[in-house]
């Protein structure tokens, strides 16, 4: 079983003397959580990234339990001599893969976040949306047991950025613990298991609810077998749960879960029928 | 480690950033060696060039990437280990630039001491040869990672820093390499090989030191 990646007391400064960018930060991260870090610019939000994904260590304290991590930049620069697929396959494998898992692997994510069409590419010839996407591929294609997104989402398209959604839904549903930092507050709306703001260098855990606007969702009626129980993953996914009938549910997820949901029912045993998958507005 | 260095060294021959310290490894050898000359005399040259060079290729290759890349692959593997790969590759390129040069040294030298007096064995003198060029490489090393980030981040002061430090390692006294190349020297003009072993020991203990150093700043100093 995964350890939980423990921060204990750390605190960070840059010099001996340089002033504290963090300080007295207590974080437990276990694993499948979805992790949500808030707080105006400049407050030491990617330093916290930074200290949770092991590439800086803290001046003070405790860092325990790592798990195999990866970490994606807020910028990502091409200036690098590989084609994107030749990068993306050693990349592979320095987080563990086989050169030929990583080689697979790396054109699966390309493909996914529509970047197949760059893997001959140089990096050096990329766009920064599509140099992005070669940043987030690097860090999903060996699914790690920690992901850490520092503004993943910036300058991703539409499409990307639905897709690096649907790829945090399915990390956590693996059991990975993903943390990220987003301007953007419908990010992942309503999915986070807990949210953090960094305030004057310290950490506040946030308990009031989140705002408003939740993100989108989609609705999902599902019919299970004679006397089942809702598979309890399925349960924690999806925002809300009505029983309209012995068996049948209708369940509202946010978008970005409901393959994972509809993968939990599906391959439950014995597996649940799906009776139709529709947004909240056309519900027939 | 093996897929770190395997990018690592990637990185250094894709980048081309090998090209200038090989030209200037190549040019000093140029300069200082001709064939027919006394085998170990050419032989302590091509090992003190080396010094520098090696300092340049670790700069190279600790610089190589920049630093939202190093961030990427610090996260997987740790940033001390990631730095150790980009530190070893380095070594690694200059010792094979230095074993190609002491062979090609030794084949168009001539087997004989300093005024031409004595005859020099050839194959003990290319083994002197090769040691007084790993201890170059291993302190050419040391010294690239002590001026290099994360020890020195700023390159306007890392690179004087560099010629400077690289400069007192060959003329020191009690320096290895400057040990190994008069050895060679000295050598010469008695007609006697002597393997630098001492030297080599202390090179690579310095070496262990420094590189060991600059990799337990990778994680406390800023990427930048």
């Amino acid at each position: 079983m995964q350890r939980e990646l423990r921060l204990d007391g750390v605190g960070r400064r840059y010099g001996v003397r340089g002033p504290w960018v963090l300080r007295g930060v207590d974080l437990g991260v276990p694993p499948g959580v979805l992790v949500r870090v808030e707080g105006a610019n400049g407050t030491g939000k990617s330093t916290l990234l930074r200290l949770l994904a092991g590439i800086d260590a803290p001046t003070e304290g405790r860092v325990t339990g790592r798990p195999r991590t990866a970490y994606v930049p807020e910028r990502f620069p091409p200036a690098l001599p590989f084609t994107a697929a030749r990068y993306l396959t050693h990349l592979g494998t320095v987080h563990g893969l086989s050169r030929r898992a990583a080689a697979r692997a790396a054109g699966q994510w390309l493909e996914r976040l529509g970047a197949a069409g760059y893997a001959d590419t140089r990096l050096s010839r990329l766009s920064k949306g599509s140099s992005q996407k070669v940043a987030v591929a690097q860090a999903l294609l060996a699914e790690p047991e920690l992901l850490v997104l520092d503004e993943a989402w910036t300058g991703l398209d539409t499409d990307a950025r639905g897709e690096l959604e649907r790829a945090v839904a399915e990390r956590t549903a693996a059991g990975g613990a993903v943390v990220f930092v987003d301007h953007d507050p419908r990010r992942l709306a309503g999915t986070a298991d807990a949210v953090y703001t960094v305030r004057d260098g310290a950490l506040h855990r946030r308990t009031a609810p989140e705002p408003v606007a939740a993100g989108p969702r989609v609705v999902v009626r599902v019919q299970g077998p004679p006397g089942a129980v809702l598979p309890a993953d399925a349960r924690r996914t999806a925002a809300s749960v009505e029983e309209t009938g012995p068996g049948s549910h209708t369940l509202a997820v946010p978008a970005s879960h409901s393959d994972v949901l509809l993968r939990t029912l599906l391959t439950a045993r014995p597996p649940w029928h799906v009776v139709s998958v529709h947004a909240p507005e056309d519900r027939r | 480690m093996t897929a770190l260095l395997r990018y690592q060294a990637a990185l250094l021959l894709r980048s081309q950033r090998w090209l200038p310290p090989v030209v200037l490894y190549a040019a000093a050898l140029g300069i200082g060696v001709q064939g027919g000359q006394p085998v170990l005399d050419s032989l302590g040259w091509a090992a003190a060039m080396l010094l520098p060079v090696a300092a340049w290729l670790v700069r190279i290759c600790v610089t190589g990437e920049p630093p939202a890349a190093r961030g990427c692959v610090s996260a997987a593997r740790g940033p001390a280990r990631a730095h150790l790969a980009a530190v070893l590759v380095a070594l690694a390129a200059a010792t094979v630039l230095g074993a190609a040069a002491t062979v090609v040294v030794a084949l168009i030298s001539d087997p004989v001491g300093t005024g031409r007096g004595t005859r020099v064995p050839l194959l003990p003198a290319g083994g002197a040869g090769l040691l007084a060029a790993l201890v170059c490489a291993l302190l050419g090393t040391a010294v690239g990672a002590l001026t290099a980030w994360p020890v020195l981040r700023s390159p306007g002061r890392a690179v004087p820093a560099l010629l400077l430090a690289a400069l007192l390692a060959l003329v020191a006294s009690g320096s290895p390499a400057r040990a190994a190349v008069s050895g060679l020297v000295t050598g010469s003009k008695s007609g006697t090989v002597t393997l630098p072993l001492l030297p080599l020991a202390v090179a690579a203990l310095v070496a262990i030191a420094a590189v060991a150093a600059a990799c337990a700043l990778s994680s406390r100093r800023s990427s930048a």
